[in-house]
């Protein structure tokens, strides 16, 4: 075998391995989510008797239904604003040069360290003071504009190139229209890329959601996992398993269909400091 | 092109406008709803449970039933019970309290109970629960309610240690009887091990509390701490624990991943068959049913593994009510109501694997002659091992720090990194600052 061979041999064990090991653990679960009553979990690692009993348990036994339709509408309206909000914000740092800009920034990124923890109490009264406890307003407001979402942003913005956006000027455009329709298209992956990532981090939300709701029904999916799994016997392992495949899948599509976009969107926002 | 995105833009922050006055009305909606007991005798208004944990069937049924009850018997009265991860409940109650956002009754762990109570956020029940209520408790799971020498909770539902064994691998090994003394562990451990080819047994350690239970099990009667001071290292029976442990995890008797000592890691451990024996509470055995059949139907319990007159702990689960409740009288009323002998009897059947604190309902036939289950049998040796239990670790402020002490050096001595004695010393020597630097002295 020449060395080109070699070398592709140990590219494809390389992809094989780490294919393995970041899918097993989900393949993993998968198999126990599948296993029938009679096979234990731990007997071999494919169901012998494959199931779905496991999805309809885990389905009736939290209120599934309605946790499922408040992570849908708190995600809803915590991506669109998340990308507007950022977009608009992180543009304004990278194009105009307003007096404090880079304090602003530097402030903007500072509060990224700040554990939620810190400021989790305050938020609970503010949260509670503009009556948006137990609302999915309420549920979304650390995910709505984020500084991780506008550092991300601005980075974007400085790489779309100067003369594109002068000449729009030139063509009478004022700088929202140059925001909107020169440099937000330039930024499209970048833009998917924060989507997934809002998404991602709403649809997983799982300390606010469960702070900012003293009504059950208005719990999110991760809540419903927790109380399944933080059962006061230890749960059962095949239903957790089910109720994380469940709750998995939407994110898991999302990534999928938008992949491509995602990976150059994340390049793009490193090119630039 | 410029109008387009006016309106685009204006669409997004009249929704946004729109969704937060919807919210805004549904928050004045809450606040109007609640109102006090108010000066008459009869209880009204609302009033929020917080149970941890007990979501779910057949929990949600047995919650639906006992609020209708209640409400049946005050009919001015609005139940509102919801369940909270058990993991976050410390956190949600204290942040609500932050705020009158608060709920009216909440089922908490002692040292929940007792981290909540230091910093003045529960109400002190001394003069609020009627003497036959209090007197209806067993002593021990009554007395874990109490901090700084006044009564914040009342207790619920209990668990106390009993053994678990696989009883093929005994088999196997031709072992008839579950150990009683650390000796007679590693002796019984050793030999399925041999055996079966396996890692047998398992220390749970958690926070590091299931270690200083066992210490103060193996003490025997005799104080770990004395006014403060610790004593540990003269113990004959608690250093020959900490070699003989150190001695089994080296020799492949206890498995390597004992060093972390979890609950769960157990559980899943013996779902499979790397594990042969154990002590825990009966909950142990809740997933092994339905993850590990097989292994379930061959699981037997026995008297915890040491003295069998030795104390054993009891895990306790308490309610408590928020010092800043709007609706005092109906929380106690409810806490009465729901640690009743009755329904705590009824709520033992419905969970299947944990015991009541009333006297009472400890005499049913439920827990007199359970069946021949493993849960069952499970439930018989706890409800047998019931008699000598009592809340070994007193609920103290310093409890987080002891346990994460214990926990450290305890690990430490299972992997060898010190010896028992060195073990006990640092445990002994940083339990001692830690005493000093809060200030108390107690003996436990």
């Amino acid at each position: 075998m020449d060395s080109t061979k070699w070398r592709k041999l140990l590219v494809y064990s390389l992809m094989i391995f780490i294919t393995v090991i970041t899918v097993g653990p989900f393949l993993y679960t998968l198999f126990i989510a599948l296993k029938s009553s009679g096979q234990g979990i731990y007997d071999g690692i494919l169901p012998t008797d494959p199931t779905f009993t496991n999805f309809v348990y885990a389905f009736n036994q939290t209120d599934f239904l309605q946790y499922l339709w408040n992570t849908v509408i708190v995600t809803a309206i915590a991506v669109p604003f998340n990308l507007l909000f950022s977009s608009m914000a992180g543009y304004a740092l990278a194009r105009i040069d307003f007096k404090g800009r880079s304090i602003v920034l530097t402030i903007i990124i500072s509060t990224m360290t700040v554990p939620f923890q810190l400021y989790m109490a305050p938020l609970f009264q503010s949260a509670g003071e503009l009556g948006l406890r137990n609302t999915h307003v309420g549920l979304t407001i650390l995910q709505i504009s984020t500084a991780f979402g506008i550092y991300f942003m601005r980075q974007a913005f400085l790489n779309v190139p100067k003369d594109l956006e002068e000449s729009a000027y030139l063509d009478g455009a004022n700088r929202f229209q140059v925001w909107f329709n020169v440099a937000i298209p330039l930024v499209k992956p970048t833009l998917i890329s924060l989507a997934i990532y809002t998404f991602t981090f709403t649809w997983g939300d799982y300390l606010w959601p469960l702070i900012n709701t003293t009504e059950s029904s208005m719990y999110t999916l991760s809540i419903g996992l927790a109380q399944m799994s933080q059962n006061f016997n230890g749960g059962n392992l095949k239903l957790i398993s089910a109720a994380s495949i469940l709750t998995t899948i939407p994110s898991l599509l999302i990534f999928i269909w938008l992949q491509k976009y995602f990976i150059s969107g994340q390049t793009d926002g490193a090119l630039k400091g | 092109m410029g109008e387009s995105v006016k309106k685009i833009t204006l669409a997004l922050l009249t929704v946004l406008l729109s969704i937060g006055l919807v919210a805004c009305s549904d928050g004045e909606e809450d606040a109007g709803a609640a109102s006090d007991s108010g000066s008459s005798n009869e209880l009204s208004g609302e009033v929020t449970m917080w149970t941890a944990s007990l979501s779910g069937e057949p929990f949600d049924s047995y919650f639906a039933d006992l609020e209708q009850q209640f409400e049946k018997i005050h009919p001015n009265l609005d139940v509102i019970i919801e369940d909270i991860p058990q993991g976050e409940i410390e956190q949600k109650v204290l942040t609500s309290l932050t705020t009158d956002d608060v709920p009216d009754l909440v089922n908490l762990a002692p040292r929940y109970m007792v981290s909540i109570a230091a910093q003045g956020g529960l109400l002190e029940l001394d003069d609020l629960v009627s003497e036959g209520t209090k007197s209806s408790f067993l002593e021990g799971p009554f007395e874990s309610g109490y901090f700084d020498d006044h009564l914040y909770a009342l207790p619920w539902y209990l668990t106390t240690t009993v053994s678990w064994y696989n009883d093929n691998h005994f088999e196997q090994a031709n072992v008839t009887k579950p150990p009683q003394s650390t000796k007679e562990i590693y002796d019984t451990a050793k030999t399925i091990t041999e055996a079966t080819g396996n890692p047998s047994y398992y220390q749970i350690i958690n926070e590091g509390d299931t270690v200083i239970q066992k210490m103060i099990t193996l003490a025997n009667g005799e104080p770990i701490v004395e006014e403060g001071k610790t004593v540990l290292a003269d113990n004959e029976a608690i250093v020959e624990f900490f070699t003989l442990t150190q001695q089994m995890y080296e020799e492949g008797i206890m498995p390597q991943e004992n060093a972390e000592g979890s609950f769960s890691t157990a559980q899943e451990l013996y779902m499979a068959g790397n594990l042969s024996l154990l002590e825990s509470g009966v909950t142990f055995l809740g997933p092994i049913e339905s993850g590990a059949p097989e292994t379930y139907e061959v699981s037997k319990a026995g008297q915890p593994l040491n003295d069998p007159n030795a104390p054993v702990n009891v895990a306790v689960m308490n309610f408590s009510i928020p010092a800043k409740t709007k609706n005092p009288d109906a929380a106690v009323a409810l806490a009465e109501y729901v640690t009743n002998a009755e329904n705590q009897l009824e709520f033992a059947k419905v969970a299947g694997t944990v015991l009541p604190s009333t006297k009472e309902s400890l005499e049913a036939v439920y827990f007199t002659d359970p069946g021949d289950s493993p849960k069952a049998l499970g439930m018989l040796e706890a409800s047998k091992t019931l008699e000598r239990s009592k809340v070994l670790i007193p609920p103290l402020e310093n409890s987080a720090e002891l346990r994460e002490i214990v926990k450290m050096a305890f690990v430490k001595n299972l992997q060898g990194e010190v010896t028992s004695e060195e073990a006990l010393k640092e445990i002994a020597e940083k339990w001692d600052t830690s005493f000093e630097e809060t200030g108390i002295a107690p003996t436990f």
